[in-house]
């Protein structure tokens, strides 16, 4: 301004600079006041008037008090840091304003007041209001969605964690804290694997390099450990977390405590357990009396007055063995009875396995007319797993094979291997699943069995035992012809390779 | 020696419990003959004529009382007397068995002397 010599007020050159400098204030997107020493505007904007509904002329002219709210200049201090402008040649800057006015919508402003010097000499103030309610209301909606994200984490019933590409834990929420003791504080930065109380590294590892070679969410279940030194079973998703340039950044882990689930999958095997004895105490009984019977009547004969030593000896021989074999029947019962204490996974001779299994059986197949074509291989096939699981599992196939063939038949039981996994396979020459029951034998509850003589579990859970072992289940089956189940277990490493 | 109406037939497939019933059998001047399977039970009433058979409800090839029915086809007057540990007295099958006269008597396993020379006498 200092460089324009207007010289006379109103000649051409005047009148085009005042043009421009009009046209300029009125297209700057922000209010603009000037204000005299005496704190009355002396020019205006059009930006001013249009947001506060005010005119020029009752606004040129008038004291600030007049125009601005009393309470606005109150809180702002508005004249006592217009006359330091005055008197100091001093910018207030970027300073926020909540303007509150009757009859208008809330605004928020930020606002700097500069001087305005003539000749070294400040003349006017400048009054430079930018309204900023649209970037402020945007920044709380920020906050606020931040704050909902925030706390649906928090408030989550399960883990959630995240961990940087290596596993370093980031962030570590209220159930986490929850179930293993451990604050967020005391985890962040260490290790994700180190808190796992699984035994199996390569597997946790194996898992991580997926998510980094971007593949999709990965599934496990490993236990946590918690402070007090104990473990809790957990089920984690991995999920890979992406960037906004969709560059895998960290990992997600959402887990579920399985403690409930763990119980209440004990209590399902061991009332199927009890069902399968159910079905077995005819044979049981069977066999039981057999003996009884034999040693009744040796100790009867005993009893006799002149018997020869010979024949002593022979019945006291016969009550042995008949003893002998009731308590080993009664002893394979009970063990298979007795609910199994999930244990860790062990080695496991399925061979041997079998044959017990089956001599659990072999009565129950005998009172039905079943003949019993078993080829399991001579060699030891060993896997690792849970044996009384695997137990129940072949025992529910063997029993179930036996109900299919009331009139008698063959009961196949094959074993082998290839170079990666066992398979065994149980088969009958029953009464055949139905094409329209194939898809639905391994669903929970799904029985064609009448009411009462069959809960429909027991499929279901020889299927979520073989998940377990990491193996698959499946069945071939004609109508009138017979069924075939084939269980497919991985053999354990150190024989594979 | 026991005459041929005195013979008696003992069909069980486990070879201890034949044992003990011959032994009692012996004791009371009666012959008698093993079949651990319901063919060999048949094979033998083909060569023999018994006056009582011992049978077991179960046998691995036959229901006993299949056998029970097969028996009484070769030689109506003979005696049927099941010996099992499967069934119960009461139980319908065994009840039907005996009022349709297809056998004489049940006795349960174990059992006492006393049961076996009962029905012998009877």
């Amino acid at each position: 301004m200092e460089k324009i010599d207007t010289g006379p007020d109103n000649g051409p050159e005047f009148q085009r600079y005042r043009t421009l400098y009009e046209m300029l204030l009125e297209a700057i997107p922000s209010s603009v006041l000037l204000i005299d020493q005496d704190l009355r505007i002396v020019s205006v904007n059009r930006n001013f008037l249009e947001k506060n509904r005010r005119t020029l002329p009752d606004t040129i002219g008038r004291r600030l008090d007049e125009v601005f709210p009393a309470i606005i200049i109150d809180q702002m201090g508005f004249a006592g840091r217009i006359r330091q402008v005055f008197e100091k040649n001093f910018h207030i800057k970027g300073e926020r304003m909540t303007y509150r006015a009757p009859g208008i919508p809330l605004r928020i402003y930020y606002y700097s007041i500069l001087p305005f010097s003539w000749k070294g000499v400040v003349e006017l103030a400048m009054l430079l209001m930018e309204d900023v309610t649209e970037q402020v209301r945007l920044s709380e909606e920020v906050r606020r969605v931040e704050r909902h994200l925030a706390s649906v984490v928090e408030s989550a019933q399960d883990i959630v964690l995240s961990t940087d590409m290596e596993g370093r834990i980031l962030t570590w929420n209220t159930a986490a804290e929850r179930l293993s003791g451990f604050t967020l504080y005391e985890v962040r930065e260490q290790n994700f694997f180190d808190l796992c109380a699984g035994d199996d590294l390569g597997e946790m590892e194996n898992v991580f390099a997926n998510l980094r070679a971007g593949r999709n969410a990965q599934m496990a279940e490993w236990d946590l450990k918690t402070k007090d030194g104990g473990r809790v079973p957990v089920s984690w998703i991995f999920s890979p977390m992406k960037d906004h340039l969709s560059q895998t950044a960290g990992v997600v882990a959402v887990g579920r405590d399985l403690t409930e689930r763990r119980k209440f999958e004990a209590q399902l095997l061991q009332s199927q357990k009890l069902a399968a004895l159910g079905v077995m105490a005819g044979g049981i009984a069977h066999e039981i009396r057999n003996p009884l019977a034999v040693c009744s009547s040796a100790a009867q004969f005993i009893m006799e007055p002149d018997i020869s030593q010979e024949f002593r000896q022979e019945c006291a021989h016969k009550i042995h063995a008949g003893v002998q074999r009731a308590s080993m029947i009664i002893e394979n019962l009970l063990r298979f009875a007795r609910p199994s204490v999930k244990t860790d996974p062990k080695e496991i001779n399925l061979t041997r396995l079998l044959e017990e299994t089956l001599s659990l059986v072999t009565n129950q197949a005998r009172i039905q007319k079943i003949e019993l074509h078993s080829q399991l291989a001579p060699e030891p096939i060993c896997i690792n797993g849970m044996e009384g699981l695997l137990q129940q599992t072949f025992l529910n196939l063997l029993l179930n094979a036996i109900k299919a063939m009331p009139d008698g038949g063959v009961l196949g039981i094959d074993l082998g291997k290839t170079e990666s996994e066992a398979w065994v396979s149980i088969s009958d020459t029953g009464h055949g699943i139905a094409p329209g029951d194939l898809n639905n034998i391994f669903d929970p509850f799904y029985t064609t069995a009448p009411a009462g003589q069959g809960s429909g579990l027991g499929l279901s859970i020889c299927y979520s035992i073989v998940k377990q072992h990491f193996g698959t289940i499946t069945v071939d089956s004609e109508e009138r012809q017979g069924s075939k189940f084939t269980v497919r277990l991985p053999i354990r490493e150190a024989e594979a390779a | 020696m026991s005459d041929q109406s005195d013979l008696i037939l003992i069909a069980d497939d486990e070879p201890d419990l034949c044992w003990a019933l011959e032994h009692l059998l012996h004791n009371q001047g009666l012959a008698t003959r093993r079949a651990l399977s319901a063919r060999e039970a048949l094979d033998l009433m083909e060569q023999h004529h018994f006056s009582r058979a011992f049978l077991d409800a179960k046998l691995p090839d036959m229901d006993g009382l299949e056998l029970a029915r097969r028996i009484l086809e070769i030689a109506p007057d003979i005696r049927i007397i099941m010996v099992s540990g499967y069934f119960y007295r009461d139980d319908v099958s065994i009840q039907d068995a005996i009022s349709q006269g297809l056998i004489h008597s049940f006795i349960s396993k174990p059992f006492l002397q006393e049961e076996i020379l009962k029905v012998l006498n009877a």
